[in-house]
């Protein structure tokens, strides 16, 4: 039996096949994701103009051999002028912090009640927390727009029950773009802090206990440290897509509510502000970059 | 110590009421005669009639239908081969970025990711339609199956596959008909999620959308700038029903499966 | 059964080894796992892979499957380097700790899937089956689902499983360790039995000592990725290379000694624990003053409480714990220098009273032949 001849199947080099495998998502991912962020620095250095597309060309080839490049900082430049767009950054920065936090309390409660159920109640217990999630965030946002403006629901019932006289402005105000924002987001946070929770090696509580720890002080010294794995996973999954929202404070927030989605997209649907806009898009990222990393970081230990 | 006590069981029922009343409120409401959200009309489905009657919506909602198939079932294969990849190929050149361009789509703002690869659509005169969106969202989508896809195999026992090398299989044919079935509920969960996230999607697909390629979002999305309606409640509602029914049927094969999983594990 | 005696094909000259591990050296990173080993398995041995967790015999035996890259050396089956061939085409098969049988195929699958790999015809594949199922005893089982066996059911399915192809070589990574102790007696003479029967060549990878030398035709110590001794499971336990293999195998009692030279009876050492020269039989190659230590088997240590005749290799003490194991006692004998040597007895009479008791002041006595000289 000669099993060398065999061999030959596996060419040696770049193009084996478990290259191949790894090169299909590598080079998808590589061209529609990474490739178009190359495309927004490059246009955040261009101007507007009145085109198809709006913003002039970077390269200008004129007579001579090698193009020109026509470059301007412009746009930034622009960006920290206009106090409007730091104060947006400033105020996202803010409203995403604010609506982590509150979103962690909430979550944790929810999380922590989930994980110390019955154990044939969990399953059916995560799968309520799971389901609006998969509901359209866009429906569930909407849902509570009937609920807090002025003449909504929550108005309604509480002048009916007597607890005010006037309604509440509550809609297209920062508190409503919070309420929002946590109710979407509170699925994101509950996952994670539940995965680790349910994870938890009780005999550790016990140990604690036999010790003669209380009950309160057993949470905050053993279950929380433990726990913070699951908390930091839980904030990035809030905060860094929290800073960039668009959809919450578009339909729930006011004209006052600044937060720099909603910034990039009237800087490029209503003002037609291609250059702008990207250059918006650039500094987010900027500001997003390092907690995007420890994100990949954090989950990339919890894998291995 | 009380391990279920009365926190918890409140703290749930709050938790839980937060998170339905206003989806159910919805529903309710859109079963309402009359057009006002505070007043309650009647038990009515004209609404429903109404909005069978709206181009606009049906038109929508084929082209939702269409790019979530298309999209999730790529998505979930591109997907599988990238979870399969982090978790057994090592540690191979690149695989810092290639983890990185995983993880990112997750957690990145939609509004970066929807205006950049709309950019780069126009840089390379790509014409803007059904085929960009769908692009768009296979591209998202794969990161989330990659990631459902590595959590199974991280609990995927290696053996197996070792198994079946040693008994002469080739790692292609291993994978057909070892690893796949083995994972098969891991990535229909995936399936399930991609459809949902594109079907759910309005940033992106308001950047990468053309003429003629709106979709159920984005015309929903138009439709609630002008205020609210019983039509909008609607249609809210058939989509809550579709997913609803999507999810449970997720969970239930999640369950089977995971019995599955202790039913084989030796100790 | 009376050929193994005779089985000894590594002291025959003209026997060519089946498998030659040459010089191979592993590295995971910094860590070396297998540093610089050579190593002959012949044909048809049941060799065992003997240690401590991390040793390293597992990586050796994963190489020789093909699910480790060897970072230096080589590996040659039948003459034939397959270093560099994939585990899929190597005519070789194992049979996994875990089992891991798949579960999403029957027993009878299971079973079928290698040959089925190979393209056979149909027919053949059923029958060989039939013969697999037939050996381990399972042919009842044949449409069970991998959950619905017990552990030593999926135990005989994967050995089934392994041996289906008929490979010159199995290799076997802890084949018995999740079994319970009756279990594990049982299987391993069965397995001995199926290895001749079948004439493959075993190589058995385990940590519990009692097994590998019960099974095996030869041992291989191994120890932080080297091979520290390479013999039959009688040369193993009695004549130990150094300290370490004869700690590691059995119970054992080292005492140190002090080369005094040689006499017509052996090798004479002096021993502070005696106070008095003690002999061995071994020859050793020393020079006078060598500190080195000599170990003797707790059952090759004679135990009485009336002083022996003559007057050479005796240490007094008292029994300080007494074990009772049923078929014999285990003594712990504390020196009047403190040290704790331990003696067994086989308790031949069945009387209640045993001659020795707790506090008893008795006499330890060997025979020189009795004691293995270590210089390491």
């Amino acid at each position: 039996m000669n099993f060398t001849q065999k061999n030959s199947n596996f060419f040696k080099g770049i193009f084996t096949g478990r290259n191949a495998v790894i090169a299909i998502p590598y080079i998808w991912l590589l061209l529609l994701f990474l490739l178009p962020f190359i495309y927004v620095l490059k246009i955040s250095f261009a101007e507007t103009i009145y085109a198809r597309p709006p913003y002039s060309s970077l390269l200008i080839w004129g007579d001579s051999w090698l193009p020109s490049i026509k470059a301007s900082f412009d746009n930034y430049l622009f960006l920290f002028s206009d106090s409007l767009y730091i104060k947006a950054y400033l105020s996202s920065l803010k409203i995403a912090f604010i609506s982590t936090i509150l979103t962690l309390i909430i979550g944790y409660s929810i999380a922590y009640s989930v994980a110390r159920a019955p154990t044939r109640w969990r399953g059916i217990l995560l799968m309520l927390v799971i389901l609006p999630f998969w509901t359209s965030f866009l429906i569930r946002v909407y849902a509570w727009i009937g609920i807090l403006k002025t003449e909504g629901l929550l108005n309604l019932a509480l002048m009916s029950i007597g607890i005010i006289e006037k309604p509440l402005m509550i809609m297209n105000t920062d508190l409503a773009v919070y309420i929002g924002i946590i109710y979407s987001y509170l699925p994101f946070m509950i996952l994670p802090l539940y995965a680790n929770l349910e994870k938890m090696d009780m005999s550790l509580l016990e140990a604690a206990a036999d010790l003669g720890c209380r009950p309160f002080k057993t949470f905050w010294t053993v279950t929380v440290p433990l726990s913070i794995p699951g908390i930091m996973a839980g904030c990035f999954l809030v905060f860094i897509p929290v800073m960039g929202e668009f959809v919450i404070p578009d339909l729930l927030g006011g004209s006052e509510t600044l937060m720099i989605g909603k910034v990039l997209w009237t800087e490029f649907f209503y003002n037609r502000d291609w250059p702008v806009a990207s250059a918006v898009a650039i500094l987010l990222l900027a500001i997003l970059v390092v907690p995007i990393m420890l994100y990949q970081r954090s989950q990339e230990k919890a894998i291995s | 110590m009380k391990r279920f006590g009365s926190f918890n069981i409140f703290s749930l029922i709050v938790g839980f009421s937060f998170l339905y009343i206003p989806i159910i409120l919805l529903i309710l409401f859109s079963f309402n005669e009359s057009r006002l959200v505070t007043v309650w009309g009647g038990f009515s489905t004209k609404w429903y009639g109404e909005l069978m009657q709206n181009q606009g919506i049906k038109d929508a909602a084929w082209v939702t239908i269409k790019v979530a198939f298309v999209s999730s079932t790529i998505a979930t294969i591109l997907g599988t081969i990238a979870g399969l990849v982090m978790t057994r190929f090592g540690n191979f050149k690149g695989r810092t970025l290639f983890s990185g361009m995983i993880y990112a789509p997750m957690v990145m703002p939609e509004v970066i990711i929807g205006l950049s690869t709309l950019l780069m659509f126009v840089a390379l005169a790509i014409d803007r339609g059904i085929f960009t969106v769908t692009l768009a969202h296979i591209t998202f989508s794969m990161c989330y199956v990659a990631v459902v896809v590595q959590s199974r195999m991280s609990s995927y026992d290696d053996s197996l596959t070792e198994a079946a090398l040693d008994l002469g299989c080739t790692p292609f044919r291993t994978f057909i008909l070892i690893t796949l079935p083995i994972i098969l509920p891991a990535v229909i969960s995936g399936w399930l999620l991609s459809f949902t996230l594109s079907l759910d999607d309005l940033v992106i697909a308001s950047f990468t959308s053309g003429p003629g390629s709106t979709t159920l979002p984005m015309k929903i999305y138009s439709m609630v700038r002008l205020g609210v309606t019983p039509e909008i409640n609607a249609v809210s509602t058939i989509l809550v029903g579709v997913v609803t029914l999507g999810v449970i049927t997720a969970s239930l094969i999640g369950r089977r499966q995971k019995q599955q999983v202790l039913k084989t594990q030796h100790t | 059964m009376s050929e193994n005696i005779q089985f000894s094909p590594w002291l025959d000259s003209s026997q060519k080894p089946y498998i030659q591990i040459q010089n191979v050296t592993k590295r995971f990173g910094e860590f070396t796992a297998i540093d610089n080993l050579t190593l002959d398995i012949y044909k048809n041995e049941f060799f065992s892979l003997l240690g401590p967790s991390g040793c390293g015999k597992t990586t050796l035996l994963r190489m020789l499957a093909g699910f480790e890259k060897i970072t230096h050396g080589k590996i040659l089956l039948d003459g034939e380097d397959i270093s560099e061939i994939p585990p899929h085409l190597r005519p070789i098969n194992m049979m996994f700790q875990s089992y891991a049988l798949f579960p999403h195929m029957t027993v009878e699958k299971n079973i079928a899937f290698g040959l089925k790999q190979d393209n056979l015809p149909s027919n053949e594949i059923d029958q060989r089956v039939e013969e697999m199922l037939e050996l381990v005893e399972l042919t009842d089982f044949a449409n069970r689902k991998p959950n619905q066996l017990s552990g030593g059911q999926s135990q005989r399915v994967a050995l089934a499983r392994s041996l289906a192809k008929r490979p010159k070589l199995l290799l076997l990574d802890e084949p018995l360790g999740a079994l319970d102790k009756r279990l594990r007696e049982q299987t391993q003479f069965e397995l001995m039995d199926i290895q001749e029967k079948l004439e493959v060549t075993f190589v058995i990878v385990t940590h519990d000592q009692e097994e590998a030398m019960t099974v095996s035709s030869r041992i291989g110590v191994m120890d932080s990725g080297n091979l520290v001794q390479v013999a039959t499971p009688a040369e193993i336990y009695e004549a130990p290379i150094n300290k370490d293999v004869a700690d590691f195998i059995g119970d054992v009692n080292i005492l140190k000694g002090i080369y005094k030279g040689q006499n017509k009876v052996g090798t004479q050492l002096f021993s502070e624990d005696s106070n008095s020269i003690v002999y061995a039989t071994q020859e050793v190659g020393a020079s006078v003053e060598d500190e080195m230590w000599f170990a003797i088997r707790p059952e090759k240590l004679e135990i009485s409480k009336v002083a022996p005749s003559d007057d050479h290799n005796i240490l007094k003490g008292t029994i300080e714990d007494i074990a009772y194991g049923g078929s014999f006692s285990t003594y712990h004998v504390k020196l009047d220098n403190g040290r704790i040597l331990k003696a067994i007895r086989a308790n031949r009479e069945r009387t209640k009273e045993h001659h020795l008791t707790w506090d008893d002041e008795v006499y330890l006595q060997w025979a020189p032949h009795s004691a293995v000289v270590l210089l390491s």
